[in-house]
Formats: structure tokens, sequence, C-alpha cells
């Protein structure tokens, strides 16, 4: 056992601390504090650019696909840093997405769509879940139904992140109208400029997201990527990795530096800082200690995945663990900050530009969203202690 | 990064699952508990035999030189099997600390006769009302070439057996780490009743001598050489405490895979399987933080807060597993006929040595103060 960096991955890190550091500027800055977290403003489409210009965005491909071959571990790392800075990186698009285009797609799919995501030009939401496909996505009814050279997709998917700036949707559908389950359904790439394509907002309690709707959307035959009917492969396949990007350790790690140097800076009226009160430093103690299993986790998850040694149970055990520690982790932080910790952004008062409050309104989608917690607890139950499963 | 064993550590940890499944079932278990002492000596006698009494220990001294990281594997073992054998008391705090601090003459002295099993040793953590390992009331006067000791030390493991008891005193200058042989005038020996069942003792000196040659370290080095030792000692417990809560999480599976009521297995109820997959989010846990502060403390590096951190885990995790799994047992859970209820004694005991969470808690809390306060 060794639980520390190598030189190598400590030089990675070092590397790209200092880079996204210089990339975040005040402008990318003001623009993400404005209502355009998730990305999408012209500030975030310069830097995703220089990041594509700059070589980053193929960093864990394999190699055969034109990629850096980048281990898990490396990858892991890069996330982390690009967490810690808050700068809404398009994972799904460059990480999910983008392999699977390298190997599946034809040569203009590959000239196109694949060559922009490497520029840093494009980005893709994902169009998995229906009003009434969510935990059990298998039973998605959007349909492709192939008429000449073209495939012509109805129906409608909710939650579509990213789509109201995205280039186009990664979108599931059902290719085989007899199939049952995940039997039958395919991948699809659709532009959104397309036809029939439109979307409309919904309004989370944290983020914008979308709801959008397919009316006799046109698209040619290379556009259904992976092979008809290969669907479900592709979508699971690439689930552990999502979920170890849901439960980055370095987002969080940056808030409770930010609360504790808060607290260890702000005076109260007596003449103490709010860090000398020993409650707050019991809540400090307790995120402190959260975060070290996160950590740990997340890297001896990377680690397990660099060496092909990853089970089942253990990504679940992360991502149940992980987003439930968040939530408990923004109610020991916010208490600490106290009542002002519910101001928002740009309220008189706000403390730390109000990211506590941003932060818990977000934070409840991670544990039914990436798969839902109950879900990963049967798979830990059934894979991990060998129980038998319900039903 | 790397959190694999070694094919060494792997037969190791083998050899040691082999001879602690042969004799901890059941019924062993319940002929030693018969006992006055809850102390398997043949099983004790066959790690020996084994080679594992001796996986931290020197060659030059009989044993194996295999390192913290290896013995910590031997732990989690005893852990799981709850075997009744003084493995951390003997091997961690006392014989490791002898063999890192003691001199030449003290190693020769004690080490060869621990890898053998035939000498047993201890290690003094507390005093009543203070649990601070390093600030020690007891007092130490000295006569001639030698000490004397006042005061008195409690929960003191297999005192009563050891040759030497490891433990702090305060003398002219400072502190001091000493040997005291309990078998001197001067030292009364009250036997304690614990709630695992682990012989302990008051240990009420009064004037008790200590010989020239049993001082471990002087105020000079005693505080680097109390902290050494108190975190290779709480690491091992959290090993340990591993064991217990990887164990009874298994066995919880295993017992809920079986059970039948209302017709069906009740592992397949789901408020059932996902409080046994609480068990094992928790118990992963618990593995990759005491990983941590091993892999740390095996490589001599600072070590101080991911031991807290382990520790605080480890206390956390054994109290809630301890407790799901003797309500997912049910009835048969508390039952002393059926094995889990040692590991929920094993659980608390283990909690509540060498620092609860919430007094650890506070310490880190301070730690955090020293970083981020600013200063007036």
């Amino acid at each position: 056992m060794r639980i520390e960096f190598t030189p190598r991955q400590r030089t990675l890190q070092k590397e790209l601390r200092a880079y996204f550091e210089q990339l975040m500027t005040p402008e990318l800055r003001y623009e993400l504090s404005q209502g355009t977290r998730e990305g999408g403003g012209p500030e975030f489409r310069k830097a995703l650019r220089q990041i594509g210009a700059d070589g980053w965005i193929s960093l864990g491909w394999p190699e055969a696909l034109g990629g850096q071959g980048a281990t898990p571990m490396e990858q892991y790392i890069f996330t982390e840093e690009v967490m810690r800075t808050g700068f809404p990186y398009p994972f799904l698009t460059t990480d999910a997405i983008g392999p699977v285009l390298a190997e599946h797609g034809d040569e203009e799919i590959k000239r196109t769509v694949l060559d922009g995501i490497l520029r840093g030009e494009i980005v893709i939401a994902i169009g998995y879940t229906e009003p009434s496909a969510g935990t059990d996505l298998a039973s998605l009814t959007t349909r492709a139904d192939r008429d000449g050279d073209d495939w012509v997709i109805n129906g409608q998917k909710t939650f579509t992140s990213l789509a109201d700036f995205s280039d186009y949707v990664w979108l599931a559908a059902r290719t085989d109208p007899k199939s049952k389950k995940h039997r039958g359904l395919s991948m699809f790439l659709v532009p959104s400029d397309a036809e029939g394509y439109s979307i409309s907002p919904i309004w989370t309690l944290g983020v914008r997201t979308n709801a959008t709707f397919y009316d006799d959307v046109r698209v040619p035959a290379k556009n259904l990527i992976g092979g008809e009917g290969n669907g479900w492969g592709l979508i699971t396949g690439q689930l552990n990795r999502e979920r170890l990007s849901l439960v980055n350790h370095g987002s969080a790690d940056m808030l409770y530096r930010e609360v504790a140097s808060w607290a260890g800076a702000t005076l109260l009226p007596d003449g103490s800082r709010v860090i000398d009160a020993h409650w707050v430093q019991h809540n400090l103690a307790r995120a402190r200690v959260g975060l070290e299993a996160l950590r740990l986790l997340c890297w001896k998850q990377a680690w397990q995945m660099t060496e092909g040694t990853l089970q089942m149970a253990d990504a679940s055990v992360a991502k149940v663990y992980g987003t439930e520690f968040f939530i408990e982790l923004y109610r020991l932080l916010l208490e600490i900050l106290g009542q002002a910790g519910t101001l928002k952004q740009d309220s008189p008062g706000a403390i730390l530009q109000g990211k506590l409050e941003f932060r818990y309104r977000v934070g409840s989608i991670l544990t039914f969203g990436g798969g839902t917690n109950e879900v990963q607890r049967d798979i830990v139950a059934a894979a991990g202690l060998g129980m038998p499963r319900g039903r | 990064m790397d959190f694999s064993l070694s094919d060494e550590q792997l037969e190791l940890q083998k050899l040691a699952r082999q001879i602690l499944l042969d004799q901890t079932g059941n019924e062993r278990l319940r002929e030693i508990e018969k006992e006055e002492d809850r102390f398997d000596e043949k099983l004790w006698r066959d790690l020996a035999e084994a080679g594992l009494l001796g996986i931290g220990i020197a060659e030059a001294h009989g044993g194996m030189d295999l390192g913290f990281e290896s013995l910590c594997l031997l732990i989690e073992e005893i852990g799981a099997s709850v075997a009744p054998v003084p493995i951390v008391p003997v091997l961690v705090p006392t014989a490791l600390a002898i063999q890192r601090f003691g001199s030449e003459e003290q190693a020769r002295r004690f080490l060869p006769g621990v890898a053998s099993g035939e000498t047993l040793l201890t290690t003094a953590l507390i005093e009543s009302g203070n649990e601070e390992f390093r600030m020690p009331t007891t007092k130490a006067g000295r006569v001639g070439a030698g000490w004397i000791l006042n005061g008195s030390k409690t929960c003191v493991p297999f005192a009563h057996r050891a040759e030497r008891v490891l433990l702090a005193a305060e003398m002219d200058g400072g502190v001091g780490v000493f040997l005291l042989d309990p078998h001197v005038a001067g030292v009364e020996l009250r036997r304690q009743q614990a709630t695992a069942g682990e012989p302990q003792f008051e240990v009420i000196l009064t004037d008790a001598e200590i010989a020239p040659d049993d001082l471990l370290a002087g105020p000079e080095s005693a505080a680097s050489v109390l902290g050494w030792i108190e975190q290779r000692s709480m690491v091992a417990h959290c090993a340990q405490a591993l064991g217990v809560a990887e164990c009874a999480t298994r066995m919880t599976a295993q017992y809920t895979s079986e059970r039948e009521q209302f017709g069906v297995k009740i592992a397949t109820f789901q408020a059932v399987a996902q409080r046994a997959a609480d068990c094992y989010v928790d118990t992963q846990c618990l593995r990759v933080v005491t990983q941590q502060a091993i892999s740390l403390l095996d490589a001599e590096r600072d070590a101080s807060e991911a031991v807290a951190i382990a520790k605080i885990w480890a206390g956390d995790v054994v109290h809630r597993v301890s407790h799901a799994a003797q309500h997912l047992h049910g009835g048969i859970g508390v039952d002393r006929d059926y094995p889990l209820f040692r590991y929920c004694l094993w659980a608390k005991q283990l909690e509540l040595t060498q620092g609860s969470s919430s007094r650890l808690l506070s310490g880190l809390g301070e730690r955090i103060v020293a970083e981020f306060r600013a200063s007036d």
C-alpha cells in the first residue's frame, strides 16, 4: 500500500491547478455568477475553446482513439482540479460521449462533431430521462422510425440539462417498437437546430434544466451511433465514470476551506472569531472527517479503475456515501455562516457570494440523479454482500 | 497510488485466517469464556509458532520484520474473529515501542520472548479521570540509580500476566516512559470487569520500584515517544474495529439471507437490505481512512490528523454497525448462544478505547483552528 500521489501525479496536479487558476478570469467568474453557473455564456465558450486548444480534452481517452491515454487516476486528478475552480466543465460531453463517437462515429461525425468536442466548441446534452422513465430508464418510449436514409424521432425527454445552449442532444430512443425494456434501444446525435426539435425551460430548486420535444425530427442514418439496438450498453458503460465525477472531492473541499477561512477571519462583537466557538470547531471537524473518507474512496475507485479491478458495489458505495455526505456537509457549513448563509449572492450581507445558499439547493439532485441511492443500496446488498434481491 | 497488498501480505492474511478460523468457533470461545481470563493460551502459542507474533519484530530478535502495515492485517483478523488474545496491547504500544526506542539490551531482553509467545507485555494507556496518555499524574521519584512510582493506572489489559507494563510518569524535568515489572512490591493489581471480557486491571503504585535499566525514555524524548506509541496503538485499534465491523456486517447479510418470515427470506425486504448496505458503506469508509493512517505510519510520516480521523470513523462505524447488526438479527442477535454478541461488546470496547469520537473531534477542531484562524 502507498496511499499518496506519485511524483508524476503530483506534478500533474500542480500543473492543472496553476492552469485552471489562470483560466478563471474575473470576466469568466462574473459571467458564471450571473445565473449562468452551468455555462453557455461567451466567456464560458471562450474558456472551453482555450482548454481544447491546449489539448486537455482528450486527456483520458484511449490512445487508439486519438486520446492521450491518461489513466483513470490522472483523469480523476484532472476532474478534481476542474471542480475546485467551479468551472462547469462538460464532463459528459468530453468523457462519456466523446470517446464513444471516436470509437463508433463515421468519418463525417468524426470530422465535425468529434473534432468540435476536442476543440472545445461543442457541448452535448444528455437525453435519457422521460416523464415516465426515470429510475426505470429502460421503459422509455421516445421512438425512432426508419424512413429511407433517415431516422424520424418522436417523443419527449425531461431534465435535459444544458439543452438550452448545447449543440446536440445525445438521445436514447426505441428503434424496435416491438422490443421491451433495454433491448431495441439506440443512441442518436440530434442537432439542436433540427426541425421539429424544441425545448422549454424547467426551473428547479437549484438550476435551470429543460424539457425537450421531438416532433418528426429527421436525422441521417449516420447519426445513429454504435449500431442499431446497442443503446443500453452505451448508456450503462459510462455510468461508473459518471458516478465518480458526481461525488468528486474537489469542490466540496474548496467549500470547506472557504468557510473555515471565513470563520477564522470573521470577528464577533466580543472580539473573538467565529472559529473560536467550540460548536463551530466541531462542525468543521465533522466536515473534515467526512471529506477525508470521500477523498480516499474516490482515490481508491480511480486506482481500481486504473487497475481494472473496480467492482460493481464499489462505485455504488462512493455514490451513496458522497451524495449523502454533501447534503450533510452543506448543513454543517451553513450552520457556521448562520442566518446570513441564507442570503443569495449579490444581496447585501451575503457571505461567500451566497455559494452555500446555492449549493444546498442543487445538492439534493445528486442523491437521486445518476442512479438513485436506493437502487445503489440494492446493488451494494446484492453485489457487495451477496444478499438475495427482492421481488 | 497503490491500495494493494503484496503477495507476502496476502499469504500472511491467509495463514492468520486459517489459524483463527480453526480456533475461534463458538464452542471454543464459550469454553474460554468460562475461565477466569478470556485468554486462549493455545491459540497464542499457535500464532507464535506460525511466526505471526513476530510480524513486526526484527529478524535479529526472532521476528519476521514485515512492518506495521502487515501487523495491522493480523490485527484486523483478530478483530474479525474476536479471538481471545492480547494482540494489540502486547505487540503494538509495547513491543514496537521497545524495538523502536529501547536499548539494544532491552530489545534483547523482551522481544525474542514476545515473538516466541513466552513473554507478554502491556501498556497502561490511561489513568482514572485522565485519558491523556502524554500527561500522566503518576509520579516517578529518583531513588539511587532507579526510580519509585506513586499513583495509579486503570484499564490495563493483561497486567497480571505481563512481564512489563509500559507507562508514563511525571519525573524531574518532565515525563518519563518506564517499563514497570507489575510483580514487584508496591504494585497492587485490582481486577476489573470490562465490557468485552478482556482481563483488565487497576494498577495501584505505592513506592513501586523501577530498575535503572527499565527506563525507556527520559524527559528529553518522552513526548515524541509517547506520541509515536499513541498513534500506532490508535490505528491498531482501528484495524481491529474494521475487522469487527466487517464481520458483523457479513454475519448480518448471511443471517438475513437465510431467515424466513412471511414466507420469504427477510433479506428480500428492501428495508432490511438497505440497512445492511449502509453497514457495508460505513465499513468501506472505515477501511480507506484506516488504510491511509497505516500507510502513513508505515512510512514513518506525520499522521496525527489521519490517525484522529481514522479513530473517529472507527468509533462511529462500530457503533452504527453493531446496533444495525443486532437489530437486523432480532432476538438471536442478543442471545449469548449465538456469536454476534461478542462483536457488539468489542464494538463498544473499541469505540471508547483511546478516545471517543466526540473527544477526538474536539481535538481535531483545535487543529483546524490552528490552520485557519487569523492572528489577532
